[in-house]
C-alpha cells in the first residue's frame, strides 16, 4: 500500500479528532506505518477542527501535507476551510444538503463527492452516529483500513458505551457499513461534481 | 528498579505520552511543572502513572518555580525534570540558567511551540536559541533535538544520563507536531538494552568532614568577585568543549558526492529526508545532514560533510527565521559553500517546499 493522505475537517465536538483518532488506531492495529496529527486552532472556541492522517507499509515524512487524497468536510465552514488541500487526484467529499455554493468547493479535484450523511443519520440511525457514516465513507473511498479492523477500532474505542448499551453497537457499525456503501457506490456511479 | 514494561511494548501514543512514560522508564522520581500548550499532556500523563508506581508531581504556580524546584530536588538527589514551552521556556531561562552556573543536573523537555500567548500555540521550531544559548550564561547545555516518537523515548532516558553523567543541564527540544501526534514506537526498559541508567546522588548534606574526609561541594550561586565568575565560567566552557567530541550525535546521507546538501533539525528532517530521496530520483544530487545535538554541535562532522566532493551549496530549512541558521554560521564559521535557507516560522515544512526550493537554487 502506497501512501494515504486524509484531511478530516469539521467543528468542534463534531468529532472530526475521534473519527481520526479511530481510524488511525485500526490502521496501526494492521500493522501499518500510521501518523495522525490534529490540527488545533481556537474551534474549542468555535472554529474549524483538522485531522490529518497519514497511512502508509513504508516510514512517514512529515506529519503534514499541502494535498491529500481523500478531503472530508463535516460541515459547511470546513469546505472553504480545506478547498486548498485538493488537487486534481484528490476525493473531495461533502454533506450533500449542506447550501453551498459552487464557487466554494474546490477548484480542483478528481471528483466531487455529496453523501447524505446528516440527513441518513437523522432519518434511519441517529444524529450521533453521522460521524461513524463519514468514517465509513474514507473507508469506502481508500480502503485504507479493513471493515473488520475498522469495526474494533470502534469496539475498542467504544467499548464502555457499548457495555451500557449493546444496542449502540449495531447501531455503529450499522452507520460504518452505510457511509462505506454510500462511498463505494459514488465511485462506481462516476458522481461528478456537485453531486 | 521494577519492570515498567512486559517485554518491548509496541505503542501507538502522542509524544507527550512517550515522554512520560520515558521518564518513568529513566527512574525518574518526580517531575515539576506548570501547564502549557503544547506540553500539557506530559503532565498529564505524569500524574496518571505517578500513583501507580510511587513517583511525584507537583504543580508550581509558574513556570519560575518549576524549574527552580527542578533545581532544588536534583540537589537532594533526585532524579526530577520539568517540560514546558514557549513563554515558559522564557521564564524557566532563570533556573536554566541557574542550573547551569552550578552545574545542576537538571532535564527539561521542551516541545516548542508558535505564538505568544493564545491561538496557534501547537508548531514552530522558533525555541533554538532559546533553548541553546537561552538565559544569563554562555550556553553549557545539552540539547537533543528529536525527530521521531522513538528518538523522543530513546532521547529522554539518554537525557537524564547526560545530565547526571556531565552535569550540565540537558534537554529535549521536541515541538507541538511531535508532542501532539500519534506514530507507533517501541518501549522498553533501559537496562534490558543493555542501558545502564546513571546513579542519582545528592549534592547537598553529604557525611564526612569537609577538608578530612570530603573536598567541599561547590555550589555556588553568588560570586563577589568578577574574576571569580571568570574562573568558573572559563572552566566550564572548557569541561564542556571536552565533553562535545562524545556527545554530539548527528544524522548524515547521500553527502558523498552531494552538490547541495540540506541541513535541518528535529520534525523538519523528516521531510528532509524525504526530499532528498526524491531529489536522488530525479537525478539530483542531493545530501541530507542534520545535528541531533544542537549543543553541542557536530560542527566537524559538518565540515566533513561539507568538503566531501565539496558542496555547492547548503541549504539551512527551518521552521524559524534562521535560528538554526545562525547557530550553523557560527559554527562552520570559515566555510565558503554558499548558504541557502528556507525559512518557514511556525508552520510545517513538507517534502515538496523542499525539492521546489532545492530546483529553484541549483
Amino acid at each position: 500500500m502506497s501512501l494515504i493522505k486524509i484531511a478530516l475537517a469539521g467543528e468542534g465536538g463534531q468529532g472530526v479528532q475521534s473519527v481520526a483518532e479511530i481510524l488511525a488506531e485500526a490502521a496501526y492495529n494492521e500493522n501499518k506505518q500510521t501518523i495522525y496529527i490534529p490540527n488545533f486552532g481556537l474551534e474549542q472556541r468555535g472554529g474549524v477542527s483538522i485531522a490529518f492522517i497519514q497511512v502508509s507499509d513504508k516510514r512517514i515524512g512529515a506529519p503534514k501535507f499541502s494535498k491529500a487524497d481523500v478531503v472530508v468536510a463535516l460541515s459547511e465552514r470546513a469546505i472553504g476551510r480545506t478547498a486548498g488541500y485538493s488537487d486534481m487526484n484528490t476525493l473531495f467529499v461533502y454533506d450533500s444538503g449542506f447550501m453551498v455554493k459552487p464557487e466554494e468547493l474546490p477548484r480542483e479535484a478528481k471528483k466531487i463527492i455529496g453523501i447524505p450523511a446528516v440527513d441518513t443519520a437523522n432519518r434511519q440511525l441517529h444524529p450521533k452516529v453521522f460521524n461513524i457514516i463519514i468514517m465509513g465513507t474514507v473507508i469506502g473511498l481508500t480502503n485504507v483500513v479493513s471493515f473488520e479492523a475498522a469495526k474494533e477500532a470502534l469496539e475498542s474505542k467504544l467499548a464502555y458505551k457499548f457495555e451500557k448499551n449493546p444496542d449502540l453497537r449495531e447501531l455503529n457499525f450499522k452507520a460504518l457499513a452505510i457511509g462505506k456503501e454510500m462511498a463505494e457506490q459514488s465511485l462506481k456511479e462516476g458522481v461528478g461534481s456537485n453531486a | 528498579m521494577p519492570k515498567i514494561f512486559e517485554a518491548n511494548k509496541k505503542a501507538f501514543i502522542t509524544g507527550n505520552e512517550a515522554v512520560a512514560w520515558a521518564a518513568l522508564a529513566a527512574g525518574a522520581e518526580i517531575m515539576f511543572g506548570y501547564p502549557i500548550t503544547p506540553q500539557n499532556e506530559v503532565m498529564h500523563y505524569w500524574t496518571r502513572l505517578a500513583p501507580e508506581y510511587g513517583k511525584g508531581f507537583l504543580q508550581t504556580e509558574d513556570e519560575l518555580s518549576a524549574g527552580f524546584t527542578v533545581c532544588g530536588a536534583v540537589q537532594s538527589g533526585k532524579k526530577a525534570f520539568t517540560a514546558t514551552a514557549g513563554p515558559g521556556n522564557v521564564l524557566m531561562q532563570e533556573p536554566f540558567g541557574m542550573a547551569e552556573a552550578m552545574r545542576l543536573p537538571l532535564f527539561a523537555v521542551i516541545q516548542q511551540r508558535g505564538g505568544p500567548s493564545s491561538g496557534t500555540v501547537v508548531y514552530s521550531q522558533q525555541e533554538v536559541t532559546l533553548t541553546t544559548f537561552g538565559g544569563n550564561g554562555e550556553g553549557h547545555r545539552i540539547v537533543y533535538s528529536t525527530a521521531t516518537h522513538q528518538e523522543i523515548f530513546d532521547y529522554t532516558i539518554k537525557g537524564f544520563n547526560a545530565a547526571w553523567k556531565y552535569r550540565f543541564p540537558t534537554f529535549l527540544l521536541g515541538d507541538g507536531y511531535q508532542a501532539k501526534m500519534r506514530e507507533p514506537l517501541e518501549m522498553y526498559n533501559p537496562e534490558e538494552r543493555g542501558i545502564e541508567m546513571v546513579k542519582t546522588y545528592p549534592l547537598v548534606g553529604l557525611e564526612g568532614k569537609i577538608g578530612e574526609d570530603r573536598e567541599p561541594q561547590h555550589l555556588c550561586n553568588i560570586y563577589s568577585l568578577e574574576e571569580e565568575l571568570y574562573e568558573v565560567v572559563m572552566k566550564f566552557a572548557a569541561e564542556h568543549e571536552a565533553i562535545s567530541p562524545e556527545l554530539v550525535e548527528y544524522e548524515e546521507k547521500e553527502c558523498e558526492d552531494a552538490e547541495i546538501i540540506i541541513l535541518s533539525h528535529g520534525v523538519v528532517s523528516r521531510a528532509a529526508d524525504d526530499a532528498v530521496k526524491i531529489l536522488r530520483a530525479q537525478g539530483i544530487k542531493a545530501g541530507y545532514f542534520r545535528p541531533i545535538t544542537l549543543r553541542p554541535f557536530p560542527q566537524k562532522q559538518l565540515r566533513e560533510a561539507i568538503n566531501r566532493r565539496p558542496a555547492r551549496k547548503l541549504l539551512i530549512a527551518e521552521s524559524a527565521y534562521g535560528q538554526l541558521d545562525r547557530l550553523t554560521k557560527q559554527e562552520i564559521y570559515g566555510e565558503t559553500v554558499a548558504i541557502e535557507n528556507l525559512f518557514m516560522p511556525g508552520v510545517g515544512i513538507i517534502d515538496y517546499d523542499i525539492i521546489n526550493k532545492v530546483k529553484s537554487i541549483l
